[in-house]
């Protein structure tokens, strides 16, 4: 575990109450009460999986890694709990996240590179004008103070792999989880090593045949269905029973041995399951359009 | 100057007057976000803090890679004494634009943010204002590389045995917090070294810091060329792009020999980059190695085979300087050193000794898996010599005055010129630091 985690920023600064981040957010509201009246928004975590696509779009591109998808997704997130949504382009900001998240994990692009690329994908939001990007980066840094190293699940992940000895299918699809859980506020809520911890545990008491999945999206329904609290393993159909049940009795005992609240744990489970329900009120339309209209209107694209 | 005279007053006035008059210009150099702070422009970044309300500026330090250094007092409650390092954005044309900040700022302020240590630099704050971004540090009132050259002008007379003893312990308790948290600092040496006015021993400049531990890419990705040239690991040398917390304990042994001698222990000429921006195998400086530590051979370091720029050690002369009387060279440069130096045989306290040499040779070990780590250097006997104890204050017991850091409004202070990395003023000879070119713009 990284024994610097508990010393980080992210710990010290970034790690908030459900009702803390309730609260912040409500002030950030209330701020701005007109604003928000006039411009509804779908669900923050519909919006997030809105966001993420886009992302995932501009860094296929670009060919960048998902340890930087991470990142720049954590950046939005601290970044939108301080600053109200509707008083910045989200694309703009979108972009610059990613610009910063590929230098704080040393894949550096050029930040024309990203404008260009940026403008390609969304032409009505970003004009080909770097220093716009460049001053947003000021703002995010500045609104983040400039606490940008960010802790991630996937290394507990690999520790995993190795310790409890995973199999491989196993890692995929727990992984697969964790690129999920940046879609809700889990990573603001909770340390990176919980969220490893219940990704493994998800993806052992998922059905094996689920296992190999590639988009949470398809996971939802297996994973909605899959009880975070049973310790039975659900039904097989490849290997036998005892071999998935020893997998998940011993991520049980090494919980045990006290390294994770397991309390924690099982709220991070339910808050997954409940993100793969909403899920399915998804509709990449109706969030374009609602983040153009403020957009728009209000000028933030120039 | 004796060194051990405070400072006159007629010096401490003309000291003033001269701080009077160049606070104007340097005054001005913060102004200009002032005047463009009236109008921000629509739905534009704009600080919330403004450097000049809290912080008053008296004078320039120095001009590094990426921007410059100034001394600055706290006003409107904000008290004490500030290094504002302020990095400049480029320029397009005649007005300043955002061009994206460089990834060595974007590492320096995420690491300051998050690192804090009795032995690190502490940040006080990061304003991005107009522009511009300015890290407060904490100010230090020395640095190593001052310490050294007022021990060695007019007069070289040894920086004392216990001080540098102190210096060395905290200089590795630092080092030690830094790599326990996966940070290689990658650039010590002298200049970035600070010490306050009560002794106590901060690095400086993370400005080429970066995390090791990221096992999810290929860490060693991206710049070339680490390290100022003199305290370059031998790995680095032979190429190896593998780097290591090793790297680091190189330096510290180079800083140790250096606080012994008054000079760099391995002062080689820096080879430019070729037109084609191939890294050149710096042959001048592993010989300058070779001539103290010999040749090294696959026997002592198994993976030099293994380096890719092995064979371009068949270009380096073996012959090494001072080795004589059955002493490995090394060994005589330590002895002849101290001896030249001026350390006092008695009493034991007042001499580095033996366990100083050993340490030396640990730290300046050619093979990086044997090289020591910083926690085992803190182990060290050379630290519990005679039953003594390590000073948390390497002043402590001294009647030497360091004299204040300089501060000043020219561009042009030739004060450091010519070592490579301390790239001080616009002198020509800074073309030869290799800081600009380790630092690639990014
Ligand atoms: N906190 C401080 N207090 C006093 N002086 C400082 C402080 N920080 C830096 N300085 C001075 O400014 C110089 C340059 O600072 P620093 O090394 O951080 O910048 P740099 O741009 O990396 O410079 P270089 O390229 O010369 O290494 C230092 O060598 C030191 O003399
Ligand atoms: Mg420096």
């Amino acid at each position: 575990m990284a024994a610097n985690f508990w010393a980080s920023t992210q710990r010290l600064h970034w790690q908030f109450s459900r009702e803390t981040l309730s609260d912040v957010r409500q002030q950030l509201e209330d701020e701005d009460r007109n604003l928000v009246q006039q411009y509804p928004l779908p669900d923050r975590r519909l919006l997030s999986i809105f966001f993420n696509q886009q992302l995932g779009k501009l860094g296929k591109k670009m060919n960048i890694r998902q340890q930087a998808l991470a990142t720049a997704q954590v950046y939005m997130r601290r970044f939108y709990s301080k600053v109200e949504i509707r008083r910045t382009n989200p694309y703009l900001v979108l972009a610059t996240a990613l610009y910063l998240a590929c230098k704080m994990e040393e894949c550096p692009q050029h930040i024309r590179v990203v404008v260009s690329e940026a403008r390609q994908q969304w032409p009505e939001f970003i004009i080909s004008d770097v220093s716009k990007l460049g001053e947003c980066e000021f703002y995010l840094i500045s609104e983040m103070n400039s606490q940008l190293i960010i802790h991630h699940p996937y290394r507990t992940l690999q520790e995993f792999q190795g310790t409890l000895n995973m199999a491989q299918d196993d890692v995929s699809l727990a992984w697969s989880i964790v690129n999920d859980h940046y879609l809700t506020d889990l990573p603001l809520l909770v340390p990176p090593h919980v969220i490893a911890v219940t990704a493994m545990f998800l993806a052992l008491t998922l059905k094996p045949t689920q296992t190999g999945l590639q988009s949470a999206a398809t996971s939802a329904a297996a994973l909605s269905s899959a009880s975070p609290t049973s310790k039975e393993p659900a039904g097989t159909s490849q290997g036998p029973p005892s071999t998935q049940q020893k997998k998940v009795q011993h991520l049980v005992s090494w919980l045990a041995e006290g390294e994770v609240d397991i309390t924690a744990c099982i709220e991070c489970s339910q808050e997954i399951i409940s993100l793969y329900d909403v899920w399915e009120q998804y509709n990449e339309k109706t969030c374009k359009e609602q983040i153009a209209r403020f957009v728009k209107a209000r000028g933030l694209d120039k | 100057m004796s060194g051990t005279n405070p400072p006159s007053s007629a010096a401490t006035a003309r000291a003033l007057e001269a701080t009077q008059s160049l606070k104007r210009s340097v005054q001005a150099a913060f102004d200009e976000s002032q005047d463009a702070r009236k109008a921000p422009p629509n739905n534009g970044y704009t600080s919330k803090v403004r450097v000049l309300d809290r912080y008053k500026v008296v004078g320039f330090i120095s001009s590094g890679t990426y921007g410059r250094v100034y001394k600055a007092v706290g006003v409107n409650g904000q008290v004490g004494e500030f290094a504002i390092k302020k990095f400049k954005p480029d320029k397009e044309g005649e007005t300043i634009q955002y061009t994206g900040i460089s990834q060595s700022a974007c590492r320096e302020m995420a690491l300051c943010s998050e690192l804090s240590h009795p032995n690190m630099i502490h940040l006080v704050e990061i304003i991005l204002e107009d522009k511009c971004i300015f890290m407060v540090f904490e100010y230090a009132e020395h640095d190593l590389l001052q310490i050294i050259q007022h021990h060695s002008q007019p007069t070289r007379y040894p920086i004392p045995a216990s001080a540098i003893k102190s210096i060395l312990f905290q200089l590795l308790n630092g080092l030690l917090y830094l790599h326990t948290n996966w940070v290689l600092h990658r650039d010590l040496k002298p200049a970035n070294i600070m010490v306050t006015s009560k002794g106590e021993v901060r690095i400086g400049d993370l400005g080429l810091a970066r995390l090791f531990y990221k096992p999810l890419h290929n860490l060693f990705s991206g710049d070339k060329v680490v390290v100022t040239i003199w305290y370059r690991a031998p790995e680095l040398l032979l190429g190896s792009r593998h780097y290591t917390p090793a790297i680091d304990l190189w330096a510290v042994g180079c800083i140790f020999a250096e606080l012994l001698s008054l000079r760099p222990i391995f002062k080689g000429e820096e080879a430019k980059m070729d037109s084609k921006k191939t890294v050149p195998f710096q042959k001048n400086q592993m010989q300058k190695i070779v001539e103290i530590l010999g040749m090294p051979t696959k026997e002592k370091w198994p993976g030099l085979v293994h380096q890719p720029e092995f064979t371009q050690l068949q270009s380096v002369s073996s012959a090494v300087r001072e080795a004589s009387q059955g002493k490995t060279g090394l060994e005589a440069w330590y002895w002849n050193t101290l001896k030249s130096t001026g350390y006092p045989d008695s009493p034991p306290s007042a001499n580095p000794g033996p366990q100083g040499l050993d340490l030396l040779a640990k730290l300046l070990e050619y093979d990086p898996s044997k090289r020591l780590t910083a926690e085992q250097a803190l182990q060290h006997p050379y630290f519990t010599a005679n039953g003594e104890r390590v000073t948390a204050n390497c002043f402590e017991g001294m009647t030497t005055q360091y004299p204040h850091r300089r501060v000043s409004a020219d561009d042009n202070d030739i004060r450091m010129s010519s070592l490579p990395g301390t790239k001080r003023g616009g002198l020509p000879d800074d073309s030869l630091t290799g800081r600009p070119t380790k630092r690639m713009k990014d």
